[in-house]
């Protein structure tokens, strides 16, 4: 991302200013801030789903904004954007996890045994046919991010992840994308700090936002 | 007015076609128009617009449409007056803004996470508007069955476009109102009771066909 500005419709200051960053594979990028200070907003450029302003996002040198509309649904399956509150769908835990199977053309069976390998990883199984209403805020996080998993992308954006997560939950998160990580994806986590990423989950590089400029870099 | 058994069936199937089929009509403006609001960052001015409209006097819209279609008005050619069709095209102007604006309250707060949700899974424009679509759909269908009560218990475009005639255009209300105007209270009370369970029992089973299909 170079020189990235971004304004929302109707607002009269800048959300993002002059921001530059490059988001490499295989590593753990912390993007650190108080509430306001653009951590949001940056993941959704970074997960494409917002147009910038003014700069250039670019995949593979590639500027993403300027390519064609079937070009663009292709990127953005190389990258997933996971809410800070879940976005879960009606229906049941399962039927979430295939969405993004479902959605690349897979098979429901196919889907279905794609989606229950990830949720035996997060330890999911139990909740297979449970209903999206009946799941608590902790629950749902885990749904939404086995969700994202399933897409198997290279680049997951997941902002504020362990906000409704207890440390057992946040631990097994963590080895879940070390593992990940081990396999070049790329990871970037926007929270208030380093102090709220559970143990084990050490961050490569750690960038902090202030009023929506970079105010530091480390690593 | 005494209505036999058969007629208060005629005059409650009357009011289902006609209530059920403006409602329909209605929606098939109603809900693509509230999508696109739904999408717009301002729309504060034409929201209060549309929701001041919702309470809109059914006398007003019945005696404009009555001096549109009488047969020295511009549509007068088409023979529309008192007729179960004119009916039908005044409930469906009349529900149009409670449609828009509760239909765009239910979808102001889905459509854009659900957007950026199926974006972000790599979805194409017309998996992302179905994802739209299936999750919005319990927020749709209420603020239709809203639209149907509204339009079933209106009078006043019934009774000024449709004439109220036996047989062609009397429906729940308009009889109720002649009933009433006759002294006779005993079968007015019996149509208000039809016309309340109508709209209750509407209610009930749309949010039990509803509850089964998020299940």
């Amino acid at each position: 991302m170079r020189d990235i500005w971004y304004c929302y419709p109707g607002a009269s200051s800048w959300a993002l200013k002059e921001v530059s960053i490059e988001l490499g594979s295989g590593e753990i990028m912390l993007v650190a801030g108080h509430n306001g200070s653009g951590k949001t907003t940056l993941l959704k450029i970074a997960g494409l789903i917002y147009r910038p302003t003014r700069g250039e996002v670019s995949v593979d040198g590639c500027d993403f904004w300027m390519l064609e509309e079937a070009e663009k649904i292709m990127v953005r399956r190389r990258i997933t954007y996971i809410h800070e509150e879940p976005v879960l769908m009606r229906g049941s835990v399962l039927e979430n996890i295939m969405y993004p199977l479902r959605i690349r053309g897979l098979g429901r069976e196919d889907a279905a045994m794609k989606a229950k390998t990830i949720m035996r990883e997060l330890e999911l199984m139990d909740l297979a046919d449970k209903s999206t209403k009946e799941l608590s805020a902790g629950q749902s996080q885990l749904v939404a991010i086995a969700r994202a998993l399933a897409a198997e992308p290279e680049l997951i954006l997941l902002d504020e992840p362990f906000a409704h997560l207890d440390s057992w939950k946040s631990g097994l998160i963590a080895q879940v994308l070390q593992a990940r990580r081990r396999n070049g994806v790329g990871i970037v986590i926007a929270s208030h700090g380093r102090g709220e990423l559970p143990e084990g989950l050490e961050p490569d590089r750690i960038i902090i936002l202030e009023d929506g400029r970079i105010r530091g870099m480390k690593g | 007015m005494s209505l036999a058994f058969s007629e208060i069936l005629e005059v409650t199937v009357r009011s289902l076609y006609v209530s059920g089929l403006a409602t329909l009509l209605s929606a098939s403006w109603s809900v693509p128009a509230a999508y696109l609001l739904s999408f717009r960052q301002r729309v504060g001015v034409l929201e209060a617009v549309v929701e001041s409209l919702v309470g809109m006097p059914t006398v007003l819209l019945g005696l404009l449409l009555y001096m549109l279609l009488s047969s020295s008005g511009p549509l007068g050619p088409l023979r529309l007056l008192y007729t179960p069709h004119a009916m039908i095209i005044g409930q469906s102007i009349l529900v149009t803004p409670l449609i828009i604006s509760t239909c765009y309250r239910a979808l102001r707060v889905i459509a854009v996470p659900y957007l950026e949700l199926a974006l972000s899974m790599g979805a194409s424009r017309s998996q992302a508007m179905m994802l739209i679509l299936r999750e919005s759909a319990p927020g749709v269908v209420a603020s239709a069955v809203m639209g149907f009560s509204r339009a079933v218990g209106e009078l006043g475009i019934a009774m000024m476009v449709g004439g109220n005639i036996r047989g062609s255009t009397m429906v729940l209300t308009t009889a109720i109102a002649l009933g009433v105007t006759r002294g006779e209270f005993e079968a007015a009370i019996i149509l208000g009771v039809i016309l309340l369970a109508l709209t209750i029992a509407t209610a009930l089973s749309v949010k039990t066909l509803m509850g089964a299909g998020s299940r």
